[in-house]
């Protein structure tokens, strides 16, 4: 498995599954580079390449999950200039609303949303997460119905 | 727009970033390292210039009784231990597999955690009482030369230090460090109780 294929297949659902769990442009990215700088670090070790999506996805949530911790992260100023500047503002006012709902959730429900909203099959998503496939089902449930509401009281 | 047909999936993929080029994504690596480094370096700088200082004045001062041998072994031993610490606080992490499940990383985050909790506050003890001995045997031989007056301002100096590092400096450190840890315990539990429903 060639780093730059992964890195090149993967960068942009992973950046969105940080940008649903922060809705911060800047942080998002700099999250999905760092699981993109494990991912590169481990890469030579991983034998299972028929799951490599479900193995890339764990290390990035639970990179995200780590967050919490934040001093293990970059300093901000070393993005370089052209990506800090431009700032890919999305024109989509519902797209927006989407990132801001899915990131107000709990923790874990935004992981497991975004990983449904990237098509993920829902027994990886169990396997990425740690629990039920049932567990899971109902979870993506109840969280949709969530969204949908709140889309709906912000009268779209 | 109808509500009941809002296309979550394709809202979600309409967000892009750019892509750092691999060449630029792999630099940073070196300069996380690098940082990383720079850190650890610095303590061990200041632990190897005290430590350095103090084998100077063994050497140059010959001291003749064993408290005196005791107590620089005891402060040395002191500063190794506690820089020793605070470098493994690291590796730990950096060892942890990084591809569980989020239930079994959260766990294993947990059980670090704690063991740091414990670490942080049992070790910084142990440097403390260690410190403090060392110094207290140390100065057995120096005050030996002083008239007793003297002697008395000396330990009374060094013993006023002493107690205002246990009594004010060291729990302050402890509270810090603990603050800090049980504000994220707390929120991987939170975290970890959202698993446990249902």
């Amino acid at each position: 498995m060639v780093f730059e294929e992964v890195y090149k297949i993967y960068w942009q659902k992973i950046f969105r599954l940080c940008m649903g769990y922060t809705n911060d442009y800047e942080l998002a990215q700099d999250m999905a580079q760092e699981t993109f700088i494990i991912v590169w670090q481990q890469l030579p070790k991983f034998r299972n390449e028929a799951n490599v999506g479900t193995w890339i996805y764990k290390i990035a949530t639970n990179n995200c999950l780590r967050q919490i911790e934040n001093q293990n992260r970059f300093p901000k100023a070393e993005l370089p200039v052209n990506l800090a500047e431009e700032k890919q503002a999305t024109s989509e006012p519902q797209i927006k609303l989407l990132y801001t709902y899915i990131s107000e959730l709990p923790e874990t429900d935004r992981i497991i949303i975004s990983l449904e909203l990237e098509n993920i099959k829902q027994a990886e998503i169990a396997a990425i997460v740690g629990l039920s496939e049932a567990n899971i089902r109902v979870k993506i449930h109840r969280i949709k119905e969530k969204l949908t509401q709140k889309f709906r009281q912000n009268g779209q | 727009m109808d509500n009941n047909t809002i296309n979550f999936n394709e809202l979600w993929q309409g967000r892009t970033a750019n892509q750092l080029p691999t060449d630029e994504l792999l630099k940073k690596v070196n300069t996380f390292k690098t940082s990383n480094y720079i850190k650890i370096s610095l303590t061990t700088l200041a632990f190897s210039l005290t430590s350095f200082f103090i084998c100077w004045i063994w050497i140059s001062y010959h001291p003749q009784l064993v408290t005196t041998k005791l107590g620089i072994v005891l402060t040395l031993l002191s500063m190794a231990i506690y820089g020793f610490s605070l470098n493994q606080q690291y590796p730990l992490l950096k060892k942890m597999d990084k591809a569980n499940s989020n239930a079994e990383h959260l766990a294993n985050l947990l059980a670090l955690k704690k063991k740091q909790q414990f670490l942080q506050t049992t070790l910084l003890n142990v440097y403390f009482m260690m410190l403090s001995l060392g110094i207290g045997l140390y100065m057995i031989e120096p005050t030996g030369h002083m008239t007793l007056f003297w002697a008395i301002i000396a330990y009374g100096i060094t013993g006023v230090w002493i107690l205002f590092s246990w009594l004010y400096l060291r729990p302050r450190q402890i509270r810090k460090q603990q603050t800090k840890l049980n504000d994220i315990i707390g929120k991987f539990e939170n975290i970890q109780t959202q698993l446990n429903e249902e």
